[in-house]
């Protein structure tokens, strides 16, 4: 981000103040947003998400793995999120690398759930094939492509609309082996099984600036920031995952304050990503 | 352990006292107790120690129950050639397990993001401007995982940075709260983190009232998460009375 002279602070604040964004939007109120699947060939399922001038691509891979010994009954999820520096210079060495681990971190608690597997997003008992033996890994990559501020909410966006486009193929496992021998599987080319996305919640950033907090946050905006307080909500309205960044600190009402304005903005933003991703999901199929 | 002379502290309990809420779990939910027969809303008790390591420019030693972790801080000093000009300082953090921390062998990327999440709840509270163009290094090691380690580290860091006289807005004080089926319990041990539903880890300045850092992840309902709040501001606060202590006594005791 090039350096902004003080007129343009008070400007980007003082609007922030008096609820007109410097690109006319309220405090509350998304920049457009553009959901594409079926993106990349090779993935099983692939998005691509525009909000504004922010661009990413999430793609996901499936591959025959062996469940952890520690949790033999579920399969595996990575996350992996790459900030390349083509989409800002700042991305590049280490500068994208601490990014890159703290929005892979965040998503990660907000998609994957508590220890006992309560409010994921994905169900990771569905990815097992046969117990302690077989299950898929699911490989969940995302490519920041051109970063203009609120990646946490576009990656998110990315990543449901990815799933809802993962189709995973079917496996038959040979029913009779001893209990030690690796099982025999067969994995079907025709027969497909669909996530069940509708549990995967959505990430919503809200960017404190001054006393009050806006979403969907430009870079320009972002800049000023005191915090920023990333919650994910699922579709019953129960909180998924909370991640804090930014050093200062906030008032405890401040944070629950923010919390049911995010429930509110999710009901709206859920709904409008759904119908975004079927229409996008409906375009593929037509081409 | 090389405590300073005069500073070892007794064990202190910080009970949750004067609690008239609403009970929040059902008597249905009473039939199980927590491993280490506290109450759900009792803390472990906690040791804290400064001056631990010697060459240290200030260290920290903490113990909650089974949790046994080490905070040296190292600095102001000069940061590393590679670093451009910075008019505030740097702040450095790293955490490490001891092999024998737990009894999983090879844990995996757990300690980088630990580092990246102490990083983030002290960053906020040090007043970086005092120490321009410098670094200052904060290494934690967990010789013995027990459970909520990261909240343990959080708060023992903030006693080893106070004791090296790093300037400070306020003590950071942290506790984590698990949410198994409808009860919340405090300072979860590891038991307890396995089987959990949801964590809650919460940092906080007790004597500015504000929150730094806050992490949860699993399902939680709103008054859940109202009640987990609560509960962690009574055991920051109790805990920084606590750390204060130790910061006041082992000051009287190098006086003497």
């Amino acid at each position: 981000m090039v350096g902004i002279s003080l007129g343009e602070q008070h400007f980007i604040k003082g609007g922030i103040a008096q609820d007109l964004r410097t690109d006319g939007r309220k405090r509350l109120t998304y920049r457009p947003i553009y959901v594409e699947t079926g993106v990349i060939a090779h993935a099983n399922g692939s998005a691509r998400v525009k909000i504004g001038g922010t661009d990413v691509i999430a793609s996901v891979k499936a591959e025959i793995g062996r469940p952890s010994s520690l949790q033999p009954d579920k399969g595996k999820v990575a996350v992996f999120i790459d900030c390349s520096p083509t989409a800002e210079p700042t991305f590049g060495g280490r500068g994208g690398e601490e990014l890159s681990s703290e929005l892979a971190l965040a998503l990660q608690r907000c998609l994957l759930g508590g220890k006992s597997g309560a409010g994921a997003g994905i169900n990771l008992s569905s990815l097992l094939i046969k117990e302690g033996k077989v299950c898929w890994d699911l490989y969940i990559d995302g490519l920041v492509i051109s970063s203009d501020g609120n990646l946490l909410d576009a990656l998110g966006a990315a990543i449901k609309a990815a799933l809802t486009n993962t189709a995973i193929p079917k496996v038959n496992v040979s029913a009779e082996m001893a209990d030690d021998e690796q099982p025999e599987i067969d994995i079907s080319d025709e027969e497909y099984l669909q996530f069940d996305t509708s549990s995967v919640p959505v990430i919503v950033t809200l960017t404190k600036v001054g006393t009050h907090y806006i979403v969907d946050a430009t870079a320009e905006e972002e800049s000023q920031m005191s915090s920023a307080v990333s919650i994910s909500v699922n579709r019953v309205g129960h909180i998924c995952g909370l991640t804090k960044r930014g050093g200062s600190g906030l008032d405890p009402s401040v944070i629950l304050d923010m919390i049911s304005v995010a429930k509110h903005v999710t009901e709206t933003l859920m709904n409008k990503l759904d119908s975004d991703i079927s229409a996008a999901e409906a375009r593929e199929e037509e081409s | 352990m090389a405590a300073k002379p005069g500073a070892a502290t007794p064990t202190y309990s910080p009970k949750l006292v004067g609690r008239s809420r609403l009970p929040i779990f059902k008597d249905s939910d009473l039939d199980w107790t927590r491993p280490d027969g506290r109450g759900f809303h009792q803390c472990r008790p906690a040791l804290l120690q400064t001056g631990a390591v010697s060459s240290a420019s200030g260290s920290a030693y903490a113990e909650f129950g089974n949790t046994k972790v080490i905070v040296s801080v190292f600095g102001p000093r000069e940061s590393k050639k590679a670093m451009t000009y910075s008019d505030v300082g740097r702040l450095n953090c790293n955490v490490s397990y001891t092999t024998f921390a737990s009894s999983t062998l090879g844990q995996g990327t757990d300690h980088k993001e630990y580092s990246s999440m102490l990083h983030q709840a002290l960053e906020g509270v040090i007043i970086m401007e005092t120490f321009p163009k410098t670094t200052v290094d904060v290494f934690a090691l967990v010789l013995e995982s027990g459970g909520s380690d990261l909240s343990v580290l959080i708060s023992c860091a903030s006693l080893a940075l106070a004791d090296a006289g790093i300037m400070m807005y306020d003590l950071i004080t942290a506790v984590s709260v698990s949410c198994i089926g409808k009860s919340l319990m405090i300072d979860p041990v590891t038991e307890e983190e396995g089987c959990e539903d949801g964590s809650f880890m919460m940092t906080c300045m007790p004597s500015r009232y504000e929150i730094t850092q806050l992490t949860i992840t699993g399902e939680w309902t709103t008054p859940n998460i109202n009640e987990a709040m609560q509960l962690c501001l009574d055991a920051c606060s109790k805990l920084g009375e606590i750390m204060r202590d130790c910061l006041k006594q082992s000051t009287s005791a190098s006086d003497e």
